[in-house]
Order: structure tokens, then C-alpha cells, then sequence
């Protein structure tokens, strides 16, 4: 992926640089909104990360509204240390496209890249999806592993669907909080992991390959791959 | 002198009272005045009359003669009396000469005139035309004139007792006034300078003073009460967020100075990120409850249906319920529509729930139970069969990071609770704790929307270990 990184922290965005390389993906950075604005408008970019407060009192937001109104369509992640319910709504109706909270965990941030690149992309809601010998249809909800039919919940399919449609990326908890239960907040207990080990026991219990994996300290990951 | 209220108000009181009492007096003088004219007038004329008669009956000589003897004999006494030609030359009387601004025409005049010994008096005459003779009679107005200042003197002085006791009335209720107002301003300043146990006077009666010092009263109580909040917020920030960041910075530091091999560094690093993790979330904790205790989330009220939020709740924590084989069961009718904050109100239940997880033991029972109250609200109850809370400690579980004994050792930042407090205040109620022996029955109420369906009461979404409740929660939110 190609990724612009709108930030004016030094250290937050050597990291965030950093660790993209490592996710083997290209990032421009810049420091200020002009740059930015000038980045985004010219080059195509993958997905941009902006944050909101950048220095010279200009919110990553109004840069945003510029962008849209311009026609540019490029997926955006919005990053700031406004954590409050309203923030995130004004920051989602100006543009964009998801919304994360300093500070964060950089796997959250990849996995939310990941994910809103594939958003991108365009996906067909009606396709089957299939991950190794896993299928889910989502016009039938019919979930098949090998040839044996597995009975999930509403709930449990849905939470697969949302695993498969990324498969091969790591999920975090928050980003199953908000996309499975619309719940936006953290509900202390690990209730997530309960449900994961629920849904595990329905497709990975009697098969010698396990598909939904933990990824340690990030989240979760359905994949074929070893 | 400064500014004063009470005293211009006094001051306008006794301009007002002048103002009455010379409306009142102006009429009556004239009245009088007029009386007594006629009065006088009608003397004058009798006397004139009396006068022809001489004239008619002895002839002019005749009258000289008799107007002589008259002011001979001192009968004239203040009248005056005057004979004159027709060229007004006098013939007899008391005056000297003719006055000379009063005409010859006959009539009654008001005039001054010159008595020569007498001095110059003000006298009403009666002029009249005696065949070629002129006749004046006239008297001095001087006998009134006692009666007359008795009635400016008594003018005079109504308008000064006025005046005074106005004036001393308006001092008297200024210094009494001040005196209260002096006492505010020191309770006042006393506060400003930040001793917030001061209040202001207040008496038994329920004047305007008073009202407004039991008013700021209450506002002080309030504002007590949150300063009171926010310090313990920040002592207990203080203690709350102290602890995790020593443990962070001791491992750190360890790190720094021991330097193991790799294996045991990268340990050390993931337990210094949950370490920062448990700080971020109390952040967040706190930054949400303040953000509901400023009542910024009011706006964020919609009507939703109170029944599929909780069902999805309820869902969300069937599996957890399930590991310790506890039977979390949703009572509801089909719907309930409310009036609030869909994002605070699932916070709120899911700690309920959470909390009450956490202190049931295994194989008890959670009931969530949703139902439509007399009082025209929506009610959420939920009930567990665990130990319940003491009554010494229903007030202080609700304060932030109180975390009871028996929570030692259980996850969670002591926060949830008090979230759930701070959402339920938001929507107009209180937590309700109450003992359900044994066992704990919380209560959060909020509006019902204006357009509540009816809807017919049944008692759905049953959670067992068997049957979980997800088959109810089709309908997720996206």
C-alpha cells in the first residue's frame, strides 16, 4: 500500500513510519497541513492517516472537508487525541473514513489500514467467502467446513463474516467491539475472547488446522497460511 | 454619600408625599380663598348699600357728614372709606387721595392701598357711583391674614415632618440593608478566597433577601459538592494512576539496569504495555465521566427501543455467564421505546452486567429485567443472587475507584459503577442499589419517548448455559 502520514509529532510518526516499512508498505510523511493537503490532491495515495491538530491551529478536519469537496475519494483514517463520542462523529461526518485514538496500539492502526484499504477496494457483499476448507455464504448464512455444516449464532455468524471478510489480517478486539456489537466503548472484561473461544470450538475444535488464531497482543487473525 | 438604593428610593417616597400634600392643599386654599372673597365682597356691598341709603335719604353733604363722623369716631375702624367728586377729588373718608391704579368704574377690586399711618395694606374695595359722587369702602384683607399662615405655616411644616421622616426612614433602612449586604459580601469574599462551608444569613422570613440568600445557598451546596467531587477525582487519579505508572516506571528502569537477555526483555516490554493499556483506560474512564458530568452528552438523545439494547447486552455476556454456569435471563415486553443516550445507556447496562459477573458466584442467576413504570418511565433492574453490598457501602461503591474488599484481586478500575451513576443522573435518575437477600437489585430509570408502542408483555430472550439468548438479537446494529 501507499500511505500518506499527515502527523506533526516526531516521535509518533517515525514510529508509525517505521512499522510501516516493516508492514512492507510505502508512507510519505509530512509534518504540515499544506504539504499534506498538496500530497493528497496530487499523488495517489492508498489510504491517508491525518491527524487532527497539526500545527499553525489547522484541524486535520477542515483538510479533509477540502479533499471531499475536491472529489478525492481516498480512504481516510483520522487520528487525534479527541477521544470524546462527538468528536469521533464530527471527525467521521467531515470525511472520514475511521477514527482512532491517541494513544493507540500500532497493530490496531495496521489492522484498521489494512481494512479500510480493502473497503476500498470494493467488496461484494454477496459473494461467498472462503478461507482454506471454510465457507460462508452470507445470501444462505449457510457456514460449511469440509463437507460438515456448522450451526452458528446470529451473533457468531456475524463475528465470523467480519473475520473472514479480513482474513489474512490481524482484527483487533476494538475493531470487532465496534463492527460486531456497534458498541464503542471498552467493556472492561475480556468478553471478546470469550466469544472468540466460543465461536473457535464451532469451526477449529474437531479439525487438525486451526484457522482463527490469536495474534499476541494485537487481536485476532483468520488465515489459512501457516 | 455613595450611591444607595434605599435612600433614593426614600427620597422619591417623600417627593411623592410633597407632591400628594400640595395636590391635597392647593384646592382647599383656593376654595377657601374664594369663600372668604365672597364673603367679604357681599360685606363690602352691604356696607355700600347702607351708604346710599344716606346719600339717598340726606344727600351728598349728608353723606360727607356721615363718612366724617365715622372716621372721626374711629367706627371706620379698618375699613376704609372714601367720597369723592366725579373728577375722584376726595371729599371725605381716611384716604388721602384717590388709589391710583384702581379705575372709577363701579365693581370690586383687589388692590394695595396706602393708609398713610396704616401703611400699605392689601385691601378688597367696592367701588359704586352715587348720582355725581364716587363712593370707595373697602377693607383690609389683614384680618385673615393669621389664618392664612396658620395654614402655610401648617403646610410648611406637614412638608417638613415629611421630609425628615422620610429621610430618616430611608437612612434606617439603608443602614439595615447595608448591614445585610455587608454580611453577604463577607460570606462572599470568605468563599471567593476559598472556605466554601460559608453561607449566607438567612431569617425565618421569607423576604427578598432571604429568598435570594437561600437560592445562592443552594447554588453553593452545588458547587460544594462538585469541588468536593473534583478533588476527590483528582486524589483518587492521583492514587489510581500513580500506582500503574510507578510499576511501569520501576520495570522500565529494572530493564534499563539489569539488561537481560532477550527473551525476558520482551516480557518485560509486553508487561510494561499492559501497564500503559491499564493507564489508558482509566483515562478514558474518566475523560467519558466527565465528559457526561458536564451534561455535554444531553444532545446525544434520540428515542430508540430500551428492549433490543438490552437484548444485545444481554447477548454479549451470555458466553461469560456461561464459563462461571451462570443463568443471565432478559426479561421485556416487545418494545420499549426511550428517550436517550443509546451509547451511554449499552456503557452503562454492559457494566451492570459486568459488575454483576464479577460478584455472582457459579451456578447463580443475573435477571435484566426491562419494564414500563406508573410513573410513566422506563426501568432497568438488574438482579443477581450474589452477596450483595453492605448499606455502609451502597454510597461509596458509586464514588470513583471505591473498590469494595471483595473486588480485590478482580479486574476493572472501580469506575464502573460510578459511570453508570453519572449516565443514570444524565437521563434524570439515580443508581438504586438494593438488598434482593441475598443478592443485589440495581435500578436505572429514563424517559419513556413521546410515541411508545404498545406492546404486549411477555417475557422473552431466556439465557441458560442450553439456550443461549443470541437467537433474539437478529437485528444487530451494523
Amino acid at each position: 500500500m501507499k500511505i500518506l502520514l499527515v502527523e506533526d509529532n516526531e516521535r509518533v510518526s517515525q514510529f508509525v513510519v517505521k512499522g510501516l516499512h516493516e508492514a512492507g508498505h510505502t508512507t510519505d510523511h509530512t509534518a504540515n497541513g499544506r504539504d499534506g493537503m498538496f500530497l493528497a490532491a496530487s499523488e495517489p495515495y492508498d489510504v491517508i492517516i491525518m491527524d487532527r491538530m497539526l500545527p499553525g491551529d489547522i484541524d486535520g478536519l477542515a483538510i479533509i472537508e477540502v479533499l471531499r469537496k475536491a472529489g478525492k475519494r481516498t480512504p481516510i483514517l483520522i487520528l487525534s487525541a479527541l477521544s470524546e463520542v462527538d468528536d469521533r462523529i464530527r471527525g467521521l461526518r467531515s470525511g472520514g473514513d475511521d477514527y482512532l485514538t491517541k494513544p493507540f496500539a500500532f497493530g490496531e492502526l495496521l489492522a484498521r489500514l489494512d481494512a479500510l484499504h480493502r473497503r476500498a477496494l470494493g467488496i461484494n457483499r454477496e459473494i461467498p467467502l472462503t478461507v482454506g476448507d471454510l465457507h460462508m455464504d452470507p445470501m444462505t448464512r449457510k457456514v460449511t467446513r469440509g463437507d460438515r455444516p456448522i450451526s452458528l449464532q446470529p451473533r457468531e455468524f456475524k463475528l465470523l463474516e467480519y473475520l473472514m471478510r479480513h482474513a489474512d489480517q490481524v482484527v483487533t478486539r476494538t475493531m470487532l467491539l465496534e463492527n460486531v456489537w456497534d458498541y464503542h466503548f471498552d467493556p472492561q472484561t475480556n468478553v471478546v475472547d470469550v466469544h472468540i473461544s466460543k465461536l473457535r470450538q464451532k469451526i477449529d475444535a474437531e479439525f487438525e488446522r486451526p484457522l482463527l488464531r490469536t495474534v499476541r497482543n494485537a487481536g485476532y487473525m483468520v488465515t489459512a497460511a501457516d | 454619600m455613595m450611591r444607595s438604593s434605599a435612600l433614593s428610593l426614600a427620597v422619591g417616597y417623600v417627593v411623592l408625599g410633597i407632591a400628594a400634600l400640595v395636590l391635597f392643599a392647593a384646592p382647599l386654599y383656593y376654595a377657601w380663598q374664594v369663600t372668604i372673597q365672597d364673603g367679604r365682597s357681599e360685606i363690602l356691598q352691604a356696607d355700600a348699600m347702607r351708604l346710599a341709603d344716606v346719600y339717598r335719604h340726606e344727600g351728598g353733604e349728608g353723606l360727607k357728614n356721615f363718612i366724617d363722623a365715622r372716621v372721626n369716631m374711629q367706627i371706620a375702624g379698618d375699613r376704609i372709606l372714601l367720597l369723592t367728586d366725579a373728577s375722584l377729588k376726595p371729599l371725605a373718608g381716611n384716604l388721602a387721595a384717590w388709589p391710583r391704579a384702581l379705575p372709577a368704574a363701579a365693581g370690586n377690586y383687589r388692590i394695595m392701598v396706602d393708609m398713610g399711618d396704616h401703611g400699605i395694606q392689601n385691601s378688597l374695595v367696592h367701588v359704586t357711583k352715587l348720582g355725581d359722587y364716587v363712593l370707595l369702602v373697602g377693607r383690609d384683607n389683614k384680618l385673615f391674614a393669621p389664618l392664612e399662615r396658620r395654614f402655610w405655616y401648617g403646610l410648611i411644616a406637614g412638608v417638613a415632618v415629611l421630609s425628615i421622616a422620610g429621610l430618616l426612614i430611608g437612612l434606617i433602612t439603608r443602614r439595615a440593608l447595608m448591614a445585610r449586604v455587608h454580611s453577604i459580601r463577607h460570606t462572599v469574599s470568605a468563599i471567593i478566597h476559598g472556605d466554601l462551608k460559608h453561607r449566607l444569613p438567612t431569617d425565618r422570613s421569607d423576604d427578598e433577601l432571604s429568598t435570594l440568600a437561600s437560592t445562592i445557598n443552594g447554588m453553593l451546596d452545588q458547587i460544594e459538592q462538585l469541588v468536593h467531587g473534583v478533588r476527590n477525582v483528582s486524589n483518587s487519579i492521583a492514587h489510581d494512576l500513580r500506582t500503574p505508572l510507578a510499576e511501569l516506571r520501576s520495570r522500565l528502569e529494572e530493564l534499563a539496569l539489569i539488561r537481560p537477555p532477550p527473551e525476558a526483555t520482551f516480557a518485560e516490554i509486553d508487561g510494561a504495555v499492559a501497564d500503559v493499556d491499564r493507564v489508558i483506560r482509566i483515562f478514558d474512564a474518566l475523560l467519558r465521566l466527565a465528559e457526561i458530568d458536564a451534561g455535554l452528552r444531553r444532545s446525544g438523545f434520540v428515542a430508540f427501543d430500551l428492549v433490543d439494547l438490552a437484548g444485545t447486552a444481554v447477548e454479549f455476556y451470555a458466553p461469560a455467564a456461561e464459563l462461571k454456569n451462570i443463568r443471565l435471563q432478559l426479561h421485556a415486553e416487545a418494545s420499549l421505546r426511550v428517550s436517550g443516550d443509546p451509547i451511554l445507556l449499552a456503557q452503562a447496562l454492559s457494566n451492570l452486567i459486568d459488575n454483576a459477573l464479577k460478584y455472582t458466584p457459579e451456578n447463580g442467576a443475573i435477571d435484566v429485567t426491562l419494564r414500563r413504570r406508573a410513573d410513566g418511565r422506563a426501568e432497568i433492574a438488574v438482579t443477581d443472587n450474589g452477596p450483595g453490598i453492605e448499606d455502609s457501602e451502597k454510597a461509596k461503591v458509586m464514588e470513583r475507584f471505591y473498590r469494595g474488599d471483595a473486588s480485590r484481586g478482580t479486574p476493572g478500575v472501580g469506575l464502573g459503577l460510578s459511570l453508570a451513576q453519572a449516565v443514570a443522573k444524565l437521563h434524570g435518575s439515580a443508581l438504586e442499589l438494593s438488598d434482593r437477600g441475598p443478592g443485589l437489585r440495581v435500578v436505572l430509570t429514563m424517559a419513556l419517548s413521546g410515541a411508545a408502542p404498545t406492546a404486549l408483555a411477555e417475557s422473552r430472550a431466556t439465557t441458560s448455559p442450553e439456550a443461549p439468548a443470541c437467537a433474539q438479537a437478529s437485528k444487530s446494529p451494523g
